[in-house]
């Protein structure tokens, strides 16, 4: 029998590792506290369909199942939970071998035209939303500053999180972060999106 | 059925248990003594490198003939370069896949590894450990020719100017020196330069500078000691033998 939100709420990060590492049970407690903030970072490293994401999810989770006493509770339980989606993110993108133009032609509804063509054409700039925009931009960008930038801009993860979380160093992560700003304005400024 | 639901099932159908927190234990422990292991040899390594450096004659140099150099060339240990960079990679690879390791940037990695081995190779050659080494691994590796030997060669070219040996006798102008093929010299050194260093007594190991005489004749315009180069060196007038 599994536990109630309300009950899993209770424990800490650290107290459920214990306790699951006793008894399996308890692992579901994280993997609901953690589910919709790790589902939505899967979708936003390039895996936007929802039942994939939920695939590479259930994957990550049995590796840490697997991994969890390597867990270092000096560490915080996200940034180890995150680092082990990441990797099972983009090993899942690495298999898929799908080029950023056709993902980004694929993600923006087309199915008839060339993405070339498209890439081309003006037909992109009718997109609503700013995010999509963002996306559009990030896919262009090379997978170490996607990286970031999606960790830091979009998750909220600062320095030291995004160094455990990519196993880089903190100077590392300040350098990259800089080049991908770089790399992302001039991609925007190429497609005329307007940044604030 | 939730996916939280869906995956401890799936956990418990597949009965998967989390690996035992010996296994990343003994892994741990195991790259943690592999740096030790590596930052240690390549101390060593690099003691050798200093060993060779004391044994090198740097100032002369520019006055060597091309048969000379070549054999002084001979002499840069390169071997030991090669010994400590692997080792120091080794070193570097441990501390990256330690826990945390991935926090230090190569370069500080490589800043710690490399000064590690440099105190413990400046230990060890201070010891006088490097030249054991050296010459243990020049018995036991046979392609390999020690140090010692390149530098006996080196300083075995009477023709040239350059001889080396053992002082067997010694005088006030002159001196008896027993080469290192066993051939005895007549050595005269009036006007020479001798380091202070340099004590010129019966059973030191010398090396000169000069011209070659006669068949077993020779004139030395400068004196070194064996071991290195002895510093700066005065003119040689009165000195008793």
């Amino acid at each position: 029998m599994l536990f109630s939100l309300k009950k899993c709420k209770e424990w800490t990060d650290q107290e459920l590792v214990r306790r699951s590492l006793a008894d399996v049970t308890y692992f579901s407690c994280l993997y609901e506290r953690y589910e919709d903030s790790l589902l939505r970072y899967i979708q936003r490293l390039g895996l936007r369909d929802i039942q994939e994401a939920r695939d590479v999810l259930q994957n990550a989770f049995v590796k840490a199942w697997k991994y969890l006493n390597t867990f270092d509770d000096r560490m915080k339980l996200s940034s180890w939970l995150y680092r082990i989606v990441h990797n099972e993110a983009i090993s899942c993108l690495r298999k898929k071998a799908t080029s950023t133009k056709r993902q980004q032609w694929a993600y923006a509804g087309h199915t008839e035209e060339d993405p070339e063509e498209w890439e081309k054409s003006d037909k992109w700039k009718s997109l609503e939303e700013l995010d999509e925009h963002i996306h559009v931009v990030l896919d262009q960008l090379s997978l170490k500053y996607k990286d970031v930038l999606v960790l830091k801009f979009l998750e909220n993860r600062s320095y030291e999180e995004i160094s455990d979380i990519l196993k880089i160093p903190e100077g590392t992560v300040a350098t990259r972060i800089n080049r991908a700003k770089k790399a992302f304005r001039k991609i925007a400024q190429g497609d005329e999106l307007l940044l604030s | 059925m939730k996916p939280s639901e869906r995956l401890v099932q799936r956990l418990k159908d597949q009965q998967e248990k989390p690996i035992p927190r010996w296994v990343f234990k003994a892994r741990n422990t195991a790259l943690w003594a592999g740096f030790a292991m590596a930052t240690l040899l390549g101390g060593l390594a690099f003691s050798v490198v200093l060993f060779a450096i004391q044994q090198s004659d740097f100032n002369m140099l520019s006055h060597m003939s091309h048969s000379r150099m070549e054999r002084f060339l001979a002499m840069l240990p390169i071997l030991w370069l090669g010994f400590l960079a692997v080792f120091l990679v080794l070193a570097m690879y441990s501390v990256q896949y330690a826990p945390k390791g991935y926090k230090l940037t190569w370069v500080r990695l490589g800043g710690y590894s490399a000064g590690l081995s440099f105190v413990v190779g400046t230990l060890f050659f201070i010891a006088g450990g490097a030249q054991q080494l050296e010459g243990a691994f020049a018995v036991r590796v046979t392609l390999y020719e020690s140090i010692q030997q390149k530098k006996i060669d080196l300083w075995s070219m009477p023709d040239e100017g350059y001889l080396s040996g053992e002082i067997i006798e010694t005088g006030l102008t002159s001196l008896r020196l027993r080469d290192f093929t066993g051939k005895v010299w007549t050595i005269t050194h009036q006007g020479a330069v001798v380091p202070p260093v340099v004590l010129m007594e019966r059973g030191e190991a010398i090396k000169l500078i000069g011209t070659r005489m006669t068949e077993d004749a020779f004139r030395a315009e400068e004196i070194r000691p064996w071991g290195g180069r002895g510093g700066p060196g005065t003119k040689r007038r009165d000195r008793p033998g």
